[in-house]
């Protein structure tokens, strides 16, 4: 045991005295992400865009003329794996800054030695809401942004006024699902049924029974990503339910997993391939050239990955240095022009964003039906200014 | 109508997922904890067969043959050593799932599978429209249920196995190879294991994790069956029905549960479970 | 015969202080290395470690419950969450001023037992197997951790807690806060597990048939275990959520739970200090490794566990030790306890009936194996009874002992009936039981195995070893007899087949019992063995007023010292007389003459 103890304070001096840089080498950027657990499908797409972001940033001369260096650590989707990934980031490495796409659980488990560290964190997630930390900015979109759109479209396209809600029994599924059913009352629909599965749930035959009596108008889902969101909807489809269908919860990747079961869903996000701008243009080209066949396809949460890295690079050229306190100042400031159009985290640490409402094809592609200019995220942390 | 077939269907669903489970315990008297990764394998085996641009359903026989020649080398290599001590063969075949799950991982990935459905689309049940793929369930199940009671009650390894239930050292003394026995048997649950997981993959994402949310309530549902099929078709129509009335009326989540909680308050109060009535 | 007790062992009674010498002095060095370690350590390490060293207290009670009692356990992780969910939830949302702070701690103690009484209650009943109190404990985090995503804002659900007020302790501080935590409860459960008391554990794993015959309440011992241990896995969740300053579900879910199974194995089960090591060391080393390979870092680790589990079921620390023992050559002498004789109970009423049995009959399914069996037995009576194999003796006196037997008819013991009664109570009413095929604690000391009979009249010390260990008189004279009086401090299970019986019959005499069931106790002994024990029996019955039921095929040796015979053929009693006139019988001869079985 003491061996133990002095070979790992061993080790740990050594590498700490390695990774120990300089004001002069590159600037480093954590990046938390769940390689294993839940959200590990989605994690690869998340670290290419960060790559990209940094590549291209370096290629063009790196910030204050040193260079961006990355630094991935899992935090396995969850609680326990993303202390250690940040403790590993923050003390171990000695990160400048922390960007990344995670699960709830991760970022609240990590804000503490964030905090601790005095980090600037940008979290490029959208998530429930009301997350507020001194320390850390988001620049992906909250209920306020995301679901306004659909019920809008809902109401008005489908003549939709009973809403029947489903969602996984977690932070995200309940309060996007919270929010959801607010919204729908406020506009004068009604909410014939809410119901939840345990996130490891994998049989939603009574729920779909009850949702049949039920008849709604529409149906809006908020499943935890991945295998119970597929499971929901394999097993809507083959309960012969065709109804309007808005799943709060799925990305063009996941919509090409499901293959035909997916056709007809509506989803609302703020970024899809298929934005027509000569940004999301370059970005999806310089994209495929860098990585080829081995491109993720970008989505709503790689997207804002990359978006992010750059408005650190410019909050770092703002403040002049990367000294945490000035960026911290500098970072609701500066705005850039990416794939998502022009973001700029000037609302409580939030962002405004402009909102794409899409449907599924059936060739597994998503075509924008709405486009929604500048949805306010609404008060998110009235405390943060 | 809806909620009887829904209690059914459930049922049948459960009946595929742990009959394999149920033909190692009863036997080998060892719960293999690693079923959850066989699940998975057998659902891998359908993807990697309409990959192959075979038909979804040559999924079926592949998984059972890949399944049970996997469950063969397990048997040989990690159950025979632990015959002895049962718990620490739970212990052995969860870590053998870790090893499957990671090894399946490093080979696809850890993204959801796309693979085609084996049927799709409703047909009219009285006077509800119901899923034509819950139905064809609830047929695999009683297909699935007969063969293996043929198979028990009919051929002699039916009978050796039987023989080793009810004493095995007598059956040992009566000249039955037991340890064949054990092999056979186990590669059929194993090989019963895959074949759920093909069935599954209609109803489920299918990623390397799919079988452990499967696991938990297969595994209750054997240990309240003890080492009879029968039973375990009792089982499964009374908590699958439990779970489907709570979750319809009371409230999804404690649905969710019910399976696990209801089947260990069974099993305090009576200890053999479902297997003596 | 007291002055026979300074013969009986010279070897001078060795303080308890001696024995705890060296692991105070390891701990303290432990606890010092604690203190100094977060000045060195970068703050990386310290926090990773912090954490570490407290799964490494739950490993230990993980260890406790698997490796000494036996009990699979993957319910500590639930233990473990709810008591850093107490301490959150009430930070959050309630207050954190001091006092608030101290309600904490009470709650995260509190509730953990409350819910380790429940999961005891559930996993361990008369009947209950191994395997179902494993099940138990799975489905318990599993239902935790459900109410905790149910919980919304008051748990948090899947998000977890986060942001509330925490001790106010620096990074160094929770370091060292939890290194001591560990060292505190390593050393503590160190010493309890070569205590007297901590026997137990090992007796209840290894044989609670042998503990419940000597009136010792398994069920209970791992309940009580359950309920200590899960206030012990509550309060490191206390300072978990402190020192974290977050919890999350999977704080308290099944997987967690089979993480420290899997600590403890590749470190090694029963081993306290392995599990401790692998749970830091591996622990550390996944944090370090989280970025570079987090799929092939599981598979290694899941394949090593496989491998451990199948080929070194004691882990690393078995290894360890079967390496030091091939270079140093022997085990490490065992401090032996000192024999002495016990003051006796005071004697019972010689004239009361003590064994009263009317109308006795048990039956398997269809097949009746006891039917209508009367029979009453006084003080200083010795009984025997006979019969071929088959006649139903061994089912008689397992239901003269066990009550939770589903028979028919009355069995009382000393004017109380043992109806319901489960074998630990009745042995409380004054009966003894030897088995048939000698049952002991095989991984115990012949002394160990003796002082666990003594638990029920000595309540054995939680802290140390008694240096003295006193027996009946009767006890004392089949050690010596037998020569087991030079062995005590062996292991029992290296005994001989001839030894292991005495043993038991020592133990059982030990119990001091009213009434003694003896089945078979001379089979595979030798003559002269045979006929010293017969001489113990019979003074027993006739000097010290004893009753005893003897089961035994040996007609010679029944002959000789029985005070009457019973006989039972097919179920039934057929005769019931004087050792001559049974013997004599034309019946015993017909029944004898084609059995062969003498």
């Amino acid at each position: 045991m003491t061996a133990k103890l002095f070979a790992a304070s061993a080790v740990t001096l050594l590498l700490a005295t390695v990774a120990h840089a300089a004001d002069s080498g590159p600037i480093v950027i954590g990046v938390p992400v769940g390689l294993s657990g839940a959200n590990s499908v989605v994690a690869p797409s998340v670290v290419q865009e960060a790559q990209l972001a940094v590549d291209e940033i370096n290629a063009a001369g790196g910030v204050l003329g040193r260079k961006l260096q990355l630094e991935v650590a899992d935090d396995a989707s969850g609680a326990a794996g993303a202390q250690k990934a940040f403790d590993s980031l923050i003390y171990q490495k000695k990160v400048d800054a922390l960007i990344s796409m995670e699960t709830s659980a991760a970022r609240n488990a990590g804000l503490p030695a964030v905090g601790k560290g005095h980090v600037p964190y940008i979290y490029t997630s959208f998530y429930e809401g009301h997350s507020c930390n001194k320390y850390m900015y988001v620049d992906a979109w909250v209920p306020e942004q995301q679901v306004p759109p659909i019920i809008d479209n809902f109401v008005k396209d489908k003549g939709a006024k009973t809403y029947f809600l489903i969602g996984s029994d977690y932070a995200f599924g309940r309060g996007m699902l919270g929010f959801t059913r607010k919204y729908i009352e406020k506009v004068g629909g009604k909410v014939v049924g809410e119901e939840y599965l345990p996130m490891d749930g994998a049989d939603w035959t009574p729920i779909l029974s009850k949702l049949k009596d039920a008849k709604p108008d529409a149906i809006i889902t908020s499943t935890a990503g991945g295998a119970p969101n597929v499971t929901l909807t394999k097993q809507m489809r083959a309960a012969g339910i065709n109804l309007p269908y808005a799943n709060l919860a799925v990305d063009e990747g996941t919509a090409k997993s499901m293959g035909s079961d997916a056709t007809g869903i509506y989803l609302s996000a703020s970024y899809v391939t298929g934005i027509d701008s000569p940004e999301n243009k370059k970005f999806l080209d310089a994209a495929s050239k860098k990585f080829g066949a081995d491109l993720k396809t970008p989505n709503d949460l790689s997207v804002p990955e990359y978006e992010a890295v750059y408005l650190y690079k410019l909050a770092v050229e703002k403040a002049g240095s990367t000294d945490p306190a000035k960026v911290i100042e500098s970072l609701p400031t500066v705005s850039f022009t990416g794939p998502r159009g022009e973001i700029k985290m000037d609302k409580e640490h939030h962002a405004p964003l402009t909102m794409y409402l899409g449907q599924v094809q059936s060739d597994g592609t998503v075509k924008v039906a709405a486009t929604f200019k500048d949805v306010d995220p609404g008060d998110q942390c009235p405390n943060l200014k | 109508m809806l909620l009887l077939l829904d209690i059914l269907t459930t049922a049948a669903i459960l009946f595929v997922v742990s009959v394999g489970l149920l033909a190692i315990f009863g036997v080998l008297k060892i719960i293999n904890f690693a079923h959850g990764a066989w699940l998975t394998i057998g659902a891998y085996c359908a993807v990697v067969a309409v990959k192959m641009g075979l038909n979804p359903w040559a999924g079926l026989p592949i998984a059972f043959v890949v399944g049970a020649l996997l469950g063969g080398i397990a048997e040989l290599l990690i159950i025979r050593p632990l015959y002895r001590r049962p718990l620490d063969a739970i212990l052995a075949t969860w870590g053998l799932g870790i090893v499957i799950g990671q090894l399946i991982t490093l080979e696809f990935g850890r993204d959801v599978q796309l693979i085609p459905n084996l049927m799709s689309g409703t047909i009219r049940v009285l006077s509800v429209d119901y899923s034509v793929y819950r139905l064809f369930v609830l047929l695999a199940a009683l297909v699935i249920g007969a063969l293996f009671a043929l198979t028990i009650e009919g051929t002699r390894l039916g009978l050796a196995a039987r023989a080793v239930i009810m004493n095995e050292t007598l059956a040992r003394s009566l000249g039955i190879d037991t340890d064949r026995v054990r092999l056979v048997i186990f590669m059929i649950g194993a090989g019963l294991a895959a074949l759920a997981g093909v069935l599954l993959t209609p109803l489920t994402s299918v990623d390397p994790n799919m079988g452990v949310a499967w696991l938990i309530g297969a595994f209750m549902l054997v240990m309240v069956a003890d080492t009879s099929y029968l039973a375990l078709a009792a089982a499964c129509i009374v908590f699958g029905g439990v779970q489907v009335l709570v979750s319809t009326f009371v409230s999804p989540v404690l649905g969710g549960i019910s399976i696990a909680v209801l089947a260990a308050l069974v099993l305090r109060i009576n200890s053999r479970g479902f297997s003596r009535a | 015969m007291p002055e026979d007790a300074a013969l009986l062992d010279d070897r001078p009674g060795w303080g308890i202080a001696s024995e705890w010498r060296a692991p105070a002095a390891a701990a303290a060095g432990a606890a010092l290395i604690v203190w100094i370690a977060p000045l060195v350590l970068g703050a990386f390490a310290a926090n990773v470690l912090t954490r570490s060293m407290l799964y490494a207290t739950l490993a230990v009670t993980v260890d406790l419950l698997w490796g000494f009692t036996g009990i699979l356990t993957f319910g500590q992780a639930a233990f473990f969450g709810v008591g850093a969910y107490a301490t959150a939830m009430t930070m959050t949302s309630i207050g954190s001023t001091p006092a608030w702070m101290a309600a904490a701690l009470a709650l995260a103690i509190v509730v953990p037992m409350v819910l380790g009484l429940v999961v005891g209650w559930l996993s361990f009943y008369p009947g209950s197997t191994p395997l179902y109190a494993s099940v138990i404990s799975l489905v318990f985090p599993i239902v935790v951790t459900q109410l905790v995503y149910s919980g919304g804002l008051l748990t948090g659900s899947s998000s977890g807690l986060v942001g509330y007020d925490t001790l106010p302790l620096e990074l160094e501080g929770f370091f060292r806060l939890s290194g001591i935590v560990m060292i505190a409860v390593t050393l503590a459960a160190w010493v309890f597990v070569r205590s007297d008391a901590g026997k137990l554990l090992v007796a209840v794993r290894d044989n609670d048939v042998r503990c419940a015959y000597l009136g010792i309440s398994t069920k209970r011992i791992q309940i009580i275990l359950m309920v200590a241990l899960a206030g012990v896995a509550g309060f490191t969740g206390f300072i978990f959520a402190h020192a974290s300053g977050v919890v999350a579900p999977e704080n308290t879910g099944f997987l967690f739970g089979t993480q420290l199974v899997i600590w403890v194995a590749l470190g090694g089960r029963g081993s306290l200090i392995g599990s401790v090591c692998a749970a830091v060391a591996i622990d550390y080393l996944s944090a370090s490794l989280s970025g570079d390979l987090p799929f092939l870092w599981q598979l290694v680790l899941g394949a090593a566990f496989v491998i451990i589990i199948i080929f070194l079921p004691d882990g690393i620390a078995g290894l360890a030790r079967t390496a030091s023992l091939a270079i140093s050559g022997s085990l490490r002498q065992t401090r032996v306890s000192r024999v002495t004789v016990a003051v006796p109970r005071t004697a019972a009423d010689r004239r009361a009936t003590l064994l009263k049995v009317s109308g006795l009959a048990r039956s398997f399914g269809s097949l009746s194996v006891l039917e209508n069996i009367n029979l009453e037995i006084r003080p200083g009576e010795l009984v025997s009874i006979v019969g071929p194999n088959g006649a139903g003796k061994t089912t008689l006196i397992r239901c003269l002992s066990d009550g939770s037997e589903p028979f028919k008819g009355v069995v009382e013991i000393a004017g109380q009936s043992i109806r319901g009664l489960t074998p630990d109570s009745v042995v409380a009413l004054g009966v003894g039981r030897k088995f048939q095929v000698a049952s002991i604690f095989e991984s115990l000391t012949v002394a160990e195995c003796l002082r666990l009979a003594r638990t029920t009249s000595e309540t054995p010390s939680g802290i140390g070893s008694a240096p003295i260990l006193s027996l009946p008189v009767a006890s004392v004279e089949i050690l010596r007899l037998t020569g087991l009086i030079d062995l005590t401090g062996s292991p029992a299970g290296l005994l001989s087949h001839g030894m292991k019986q005495a043993l038991e019959l020592a133990m059982v005499l030990a119990l001091e019992p009213r009434l003694i069931l003896l089945d078979e106790p001379t089979a595979g002994l030798t003559n002269t063995e045979r006929a010293t024990i017969g001489a113990v029996l019979r003074h027993l019955t006739e000097e010290a007023g004893y009753a005893i039921i003897l089961v035994e095929h040996d007609l010679d040796f029944v002959r000789e010292i029985s005070s009457r015979i019973v006989v039972l053929h097919q179920g039934r009693l057929v005769l019931d007389g004087a050792v001559d006139d049974v013997v004599n019988s034309e019946m015993v001869r017909t029944i004898y003459s084609g059995g062969g079985h003498v």
